[in-house]
């Protein structure tokens, strides 16, 4: 046994937790949670049947916790986990997985089985089978502050852009303000319209707020590649500007993983409570809206659809907010069919986006959405994740449908009544 | 006609026609053309400088330029090449100048900002900061084409 797969079986050992004993020994093989993830819909290979992925960390649970497993491994009747074995469940426990949640809750018995990936991606990390594109990222987010590269000077030059295009000043290190306002690498590489809708509704709001020279980004590949302690330094940067600035609260950005890391898994991770709230960008907006302090003109000529992040809807219960505010400017809204907690993934989550190899896999399980899209008729959708936005882009792109996808934000902020 | 700041800058491209806006777009396009290399982008920028476009070619120029701007997305999880982001932010401004207009939009303007930002984009791609004078350019585009 290698020094790194030894590692690894270690860290399977210690994460198997009671959750995780009770889920396996739970499991009446009724085959639901197929039927809910889209890469088994789309495809059609019973490899992809969540509980499947999961045979690795079972194995060792039945060999390590259980008397009959204990005898089998003894006398040498059960198969041992390899290097080889952990490298052919790659690509079904990172490529074809994108911790959306769906097979958690079809569950008639109530596994959590995207924890269980969560774990077993630990020991796949330590063991040295994760992607190297998730490897990369979070080298990048350790030693940089982002999984994408992406350093305090970039953020200045979209602060400066968004200055010149709003006219509004973007205010950066401000101590005691209400709002610490963090931002994905994509909204600061690919989207700097996000920058621009918050300063215009804050302005508009009535609010203070800043952004962190220390912790702008809040997406966190620690818990995407499956490591704890990287997870751990992710959060604390963050936990420590916001102490710093003494903000009240911290408000995540159009991000799905990123709203999980940092509001229902960070203070397990460092150990203690915040003495800040964390709130996604859409529930902050709904705040607003329910206390009157954004004003709206006008309504989208175009039919809307909304995409659910599958992050902010099924982990984080975040389902009416983005529709309270879609219905200040849209006439025509129509819900997917399976929208809200049963919406499907876009197929890029769980840091799948960042897995070059898992591309084809994810056009193809990117079906089950253009399905979805082409029921409503909706020519613009919305969505509240940068990543379900840009993933969802390529998939339009591919299968050449002409829908433009657009954030929540901006298109709040395009209706703004402003200049008065 | 002289423009130096952006509140100036934008009163005036409000005042210009959906046509005029379309073509002083394409202008701010063409001058950051040299950070994309991709044939559909320059197509598009052609499309948006023809007063004689039919509304068929048009949406095939918009869907061209939408694939341009798709193809250089730089995805989640990917380290950034601000080289190839600058490529992405000019083809945003080509969609910008032939894509349908919004009612409260105005393409010049937002095809100006996308120029600025790929410039950014490049500063940062060559490693000499993030200060640049497309701003400054394009006050200088927009004189020049309203004193015609």
């Amino acid at each position: 046994m290698s020094a790194s797969l030894e590692k690894g079986i270690n860290v399977l050992k210690e994460v198997i937790d009671a959750p995780i004993a009770s889920y396996f020994n739970s499991c009446v093989h009724c085959g639901l949670c197929a039927e809910a993830c889209l890469f088994y819909t789309e495809t059609g290979d019973p490899k992809y049947t969540p509980i499947h992925k999961l045979e690795p960390l079972r194995r060792v649970y039945r060999q390590e916790y259980t008397l009959l497993g204990r005898l089998a491994k003894l006398f040498g009747l059960s198969k041992p986990v390899t290097d080889e074995e952990l490298e052919e469940w790659k690509p079904l426990v990172y490529d074809s997985c994108t911790m959306c949640g769906r097979c958690s809750l079809v569950c008639p018995v109530g596994n959590d089985i995207v924890y269980m990936v969560r774990k077993l991606r630990e020991g796949m990390a330590v063991s040295g089978h994760a992607p190297d594109g998730l490897v990369g990222a979070s080298t990048r987010a350790v030693e940089i502050g982002s999984p994408m590269g992406v350093r305090l000077p970039a953020v200045q030059a979209q602060m400066k852009h968004v200055h010149a295009e709003t006219g509004i000043e973007i205010p950066l290190d401000v101590v005691g303000v209400e709002y610490m306002v963090l931002m994905s690498s994509m909204e600061i590489i690919n989207f700097p319209e996000y920058l621009s809708a918050i300063a215009r509704i804050m302005k508009q709001a009535g609010k203070s707020w800043t952004l962190c020279s220390d912790a702008f980004e809040a997406t966190n590949s620690g818990i995407q590649i499956g490591v704890s302690d990287i997870a751990k330094v992710l959060v604390q940067r963050i936990v420590d500007g916001a102490e710093k600035l003494k903000v009240k609260t911290v408000i995540s950005p159009e991000c799905g993983h990123a709203y999980t890391a940092l509001r229902w898994e960070g203070p397990n991770l460092i150990g203690r409570p915040y003495t800040f709230e964390v709130l996604h960008i859409l529930e902050v907006l709904d705040g607003f809206r329910s206390q009157g302090l954004i004003k709206t003109q006008g309504f989208e000529e175009a039919r809307l659809t909304f995409h659910d992040p599958c992050q902010l809807v099924r982990r984080g219960g975040v389902f009416e907010q983005p529709r309270n505010l879609l219905k200040m400017v849209a006439k025509d809204f129509v819900e997917m069919d399976d929208s809200g907690k049963m919406n499907w993934c876009c197929g890029g989550g769980g840091g799948v986006s960042a897995i070059e190899e898992a591309v084809p896999l994810r056009l193809q399980a990117f079906k089950i959405k253009k399905a979805q899209l082409e029921a409503t008729g909706a020519k613009t959708l919305v969505t509240a994740c940068a990543n379900c936005r840009i993933v969802i882009e390529e998939g339009l792109e591919h299968y050449q449908m002409n829908i433009p996808v657009v954030g929540v934000t901006e298109t709040l902020a395009s209706h703004l009544v402003e200049g008065e | 006609m002289t423009i130096d700041n952006d509140s100036d800058f934008k009163t005036a491209l409000d005042e210009l026609s959906r046509a005029g806006q379309r073509l002083v777009a394409a202008r701010f396009v063409e001058n950051v053309l040299a950070l994309n290399q991709d044939a559909k982008v320059t197509t598009a920028v052609n499309a948006a400088k023809r007063t004689d476009i039919t509304e068929d070619e048009l949406a095939a120029a918009v869907q061209s330029a939408k694939k341009a701007s798709v193809d250089s997305f730089t995805q989640c999880g990917h380290e950034c090449d601000w080289g190839k982001q600058a490529g992405h932010f000019v083809a945003e401004a080509a969609l910008a100048c032939i894509k349908p207009a919004e009612p409260r939009g105005n393409a010049a303007w937002d095809a100006a900002m996308h120029a600025r930002m790929a410039r950014t984009c490049k500063s940062i791609a060559a490693g000499v900061g993030t200060d640049n004078d497309e701003a400054a350019a394009q006050y200088g585009i927009l004189a020049e084409f309203m004193n015609k």
